[in-house]
């Protein structure tokens, strides 16, 4: 969905799920305070509940038992979307999604689909603390049969969610907290900004940015979701103070993990640094840098860096948060020490 | 003065929307009093005015808001508004944030270095060093062909040239058998007239009351000396092709002019041991321009491989330096190998012992601070200092009408002390004005006639005819009216010393009471 005027993450989101709720019949929504007129801790859900109050569902602080109602919901042949009010705590209802949620439909031999999407905000840089600031999605990278889709703010985040709940997979859909207030800025004339831009893939498409229009570029940075500013920034000051050209590839499905993308960037720039938000150990770089150097080894020319929060608790005070968290400078940093890159 | 500000209501929520404004801008408020409505994610509020003022508003209706932000000022008095206003003028356009910026660092500092204005760049993406670089051989491409090497297509947009840069080729022609046999040493120990004599012999143009002082020696195929110059003692002058100086120039001793082609103007003062050559001085490009009434330092060094321009009435005070090309190691290892003019636009300074690299161009009234080294452009009328050169502001300030005519006034105090210490009689000051020799000098701010001969008037304006007897110094309109002796010439010295230069020009102090 796009619209002329800049809109936020928010907006967007509370538009593409009054469009969904229009839409569909089968769609119902429920979470921790999503009633209006609060309309949810991030107020995603704002005005949802006033126009389909019989749809919109208000629960109690109780998310193991969250994720056995939408899977019973799912398998019935309804469409749930559950909002989990911080992704901390998807961690309470992991037992239902590895044991049944992603199981069920290969258990009764594609009998029964479970189709439900789980919101999950993630993320930190808003001085929330250890339990309401983290980035969980590695804990969901290695369960099979499950969808992970993180949203972007160049990605169509409307085009996303949509699919997401058109999907017959189990979708975990991250939105990054800073998704919410920052401006959506969407491809025009193929660029952003400076930057070009080439979206790929279906329903949940790859975007790959290059400083130089894909003609030359030193390094390949693969990341998603509330990381993309942070990388964009980086990649952004390299062109503007050292002239060093890097390709940025933003996956909005980080599961089932798909890199050809990646690959064909690694094959032109020759080296790759990941960045993710989450803890740095086991986590989406890990996975990533084992798939490339198996499938690509002869394109690399130096080791995969990785970009990482350090394996630590967030702290509550801001300057202590900024420091655990990976910064505009700690990509610049990876970038700038992989081998080739400073001509 | 007091701020209303969006406090922050709730821990998840960055925005708030402003609803409704509940007073008009610049409206009376009192404290206490509802100002506007404010939605938050919890609930409608009103929020109230800290105190009674006038309130200012920053932000519309309808429109989201950062918590935190300033949305109001409520000005507790007239000043106080005032300043509020004045700070809402001065407030700079906001600084071009990283993702605004669309020049790399090295472009921007290679089109600074070339003068090339990068907004006119059109391309979608970043703008790199190589573009900046194909930019600059697209416009050596388009300009060579147009200009000719004297100026080797550099823009002479805020340069007078002299008036010698005009003339016809065949002026001046010295016959090439001449300089062939010419014994430089035996020239040197001639006299003037001898050396002026034995020059215009050879088909060279000189006017009357040039001295070429001691030791001096001129050689050029074309040479064109106007009235009244002076050169020397040991002044040397070698140029490829021409060299062109209007009247009453002058050089100081241990002159050294080498180049291709030298167009100097009339009334140009230059300094003692003034070096005009270094490396390259005499390439295709070697061309060298000064415009009327410029000034030359001391010891000032201008290399002209490429051409160098400067305009009328430039300052080039004491030991600075012109370079127009670098010395380097092998460009093809990455060394940078530098060749480009320098420009000097009219009224332009440049302070003592500054640096002008290779490229350099300083705008009409701009004014590089001592010791600065300029690379690249310095904008008409700014001021620049340091190393590299940066503007810091205004190359001059603005006067009120009244504060112009409290200066112009207070030059009549000033010239009567100074005639006083230097031990001239003169008579009180009585309206504006004393008398000297029988002659009175006075400050009118408009002359409209109605002063006795003798008299030599300043003056900020002259209307109608000046009267037998009385000479009129139009100290705006920078032009002298009537004639006078002794005491004109000191007069009109003396505002020379401010900076003030008069027409008909040029002119030199032949001495005087001051």
């Amino acid at each position: 969905m796009s619209t002329a005027a800049p809109r936020r993450g928010v907006q967007v989101l509370n538009e593409t799920l009054h469009a969904i709720f229009a839409e569909r019949d089968d769609v119902v929504l429920f979470g921790e305070d999503v009633l209006d007129p609060y309309g949810g801790a991030f107020k995603v859900t704002q005005g949802l509940s006033d126009a389909y109050p019989d749809r919109v569902l208000t629960t109690p602080i109780s998310e193991a038992s969250l994720f056995g109602v939408a899977a019973g919901m799912a398998l019935r042949g309804q469409r749930p979307i559950l909002e989990i009010m911080f992704g901390d705590f998807i961690a309470l209802g992991l037992d239902q999604v590895v044991n049944g949620i992603s199981k069920f439909r290969e258990m009764y031999d594609d009998q029964v689909t479970v189709p439900l999407v789980v919101r999950a905000p993630m993320g930190g840089r808003r001085g929330y603390g250890p339990t309401h600031s983290q980035s969980l999605e590695k804990l969901l990278l290695g369960i099979p049969n499950i969808c992970v889709v993180a949203a972007s703010e160049c990605h169509d985040v409307g085009a996303l969610l949509t699919a997401a709940v058109d999907d017959e997979r189990p979708v975990f859909f991250i939105e990054n907290k800073l998704l919410y207030g920052r401006t959506i800025r969407r491809p025009e004339d193929g660029h952003i900004g400076e930057l070009a831009v080439r979206e790929s893939g279906d329903p949940y498409p790859v975007l790959t940015f290059s400083a130089t229009g894909f003609t030359e570029g030193s390094a390949t940075v693969v990341t998603y979701g509330g990381m993309l500013p942070v990388v964009l920034d980086a990649v952004t000051e390299l062109v503007l103070e050292h002239e060093i050209f890097c390709e940025v590839v933003a996956l909005s499905q980080l599961v089932p993990m798909e890199l050809d993308v990646v690959l064909e960037s690694v094959a032109r720039t020759g080296a790759l640094v990941t960045a993710e938000e989450g803890t740095l150990t086991g986590g989406f770089g890990a996975e990533i840098a084992a798939r490339v150097q198996e499938a690509a080894w002869s394109d690399l020319r130096a080791p995969v860096q990785r970009v990482a929060a350090r394996d630590g608790i967030i702290p509550s005070a801001r300057p202590l948060e900024d420091d655990m968290l990976p910064s505009v400078d700690d990509v610049v940093k990876a970038i700038a020490a992989l081998d080739g890159v400073r001509s | 003065m007091l701020e209303i500000v969006l406090t922050r209501e709730d821990a998840n929520t960055e925005y708030a929307l402003l609803a409704e404004w509940l007073v008009e801008d610049r409206a009376a408020v009192a404290a206490g009093q509802p100002v506007c409505v404010v939605e938050t994610t919890k609930a409608t509020v009103e929020v109230e005015s800290p105190g009674a003022g006038t309130i200012v508003q920053l932000y519309g209706e309808d429109v989201e808001v950062e918590l935190g932000k300033t949305i109001a000022y409520v000005a507790e008095s007239a000043d106080e508004l005032a300043a509020i206003d004045a700070k809402a003028e001065e407030k700079p356009a906001p600084k071009a944030a990283a993702g605004d910026r669309k020049a790399t660092r090295k472009a921007a500092e290679l089109a600074e270095l070339h003068g090339i204005d990068l907004s006119t760049v059109e391309k979608r993406g970043f703008i790199t060093e190589r573009d900046v670089e194909e930019l600059i051989v697209a416009q050596k491409a388009a300009a060579v062909p147009a200009a000719g090497p004297a100026l080797a297509g550099v823009s002479t947009s805020g340069v007078s040239l002299p008036e010698a840069f005009e003339l016809d080729e065949t002026v001046g022609a010295v016959d090439p058998a001449f300089l062939e046999s010419l014994d430089h040493d035996a020239f040197r120990a001639l006299t003037s007239d001898e050396k002026v004599g034995a020059l215009r012999g050879a088909g060279a143009q000189i006017g009357e009351g040039v001295d070429l002082g001691e030791g001096s020696l001129v050689v050029a195929p074309r040479v064109v000396i106007e009235d009244g110059v002076r050169l020397g003692p040991r002044a040397t002058v070698v140029c490829e092709e021409v060299v062109a100086i209007g009247e009453l120039s002058q050089f100081g001793a241990d002159l050294e002019l080498r180049c291709r082609r030298a167009y100097l103007g009339a009334g140009i003062w230059g300094g003692r041991s003034v070096r005009i050559g270094g490396g390259g001085h005499r390439d295709p490009w070697a061309t060298l321009t000064i415009g009327d009434l410029a000034f030359v330092g001391d010891e000032a060094f201008v290399n002209v491989c490429r051409p160098v321009l400067i305009g009328r009435e430039v300052f080039l005070t004491m030991r600075s330096l012109i370079v127009t090309h670098n010395v380097g190691h092998s460009v093809l290892e990455g060394f940078e190998n530098r060749f480009a003019p320098v420009v000097l636009e009219d009224r332009s300074q440049v302070g003592l012992g500054a640096v002008l690299y290779a490229g350099a161009r300083v705008g009409a009234e701009g004014i590089v601070a001592s010791n600065s080294y300029v690379v690249g452009e310095i904008p008409a009328g700014s001021f620049a200092i340091g190393v590299p050169a940066k503007v810091t502001g205004s190359s001059s300030h603005k006067l009120s009408e009244a504060r112009r005519v409290d200066l112009a006034r207070r030059f009549v105090d000033d010239l009567h002390e100074l005639l006083a210490l230097r031990g001239h009689e003169v008579s009180a000051i009585e309206d504006d004005g004393f008398e000297i020799e029988g002659t009175r000098v006075a400050f009118v701010e408009s002359y409209r006639g109605g002063v006795d001969p003798p008299a030599v008037v300043l003056a900020l304006d002259v209307r109608g005819d000046v009267a037998e007897g009385v000479a009129v110094l139009d100290l705006l309109g920078r032009r002298v009216h009537g004639s006078g002796g002794v005491v004109l010439d000191s007069v009109r010295e003396f505002c020379r010393k401010r900076g003030i230069k008069l027409e008909p020009g040029p002119w030199s102090y032949p001495g005087g009471l001051i």
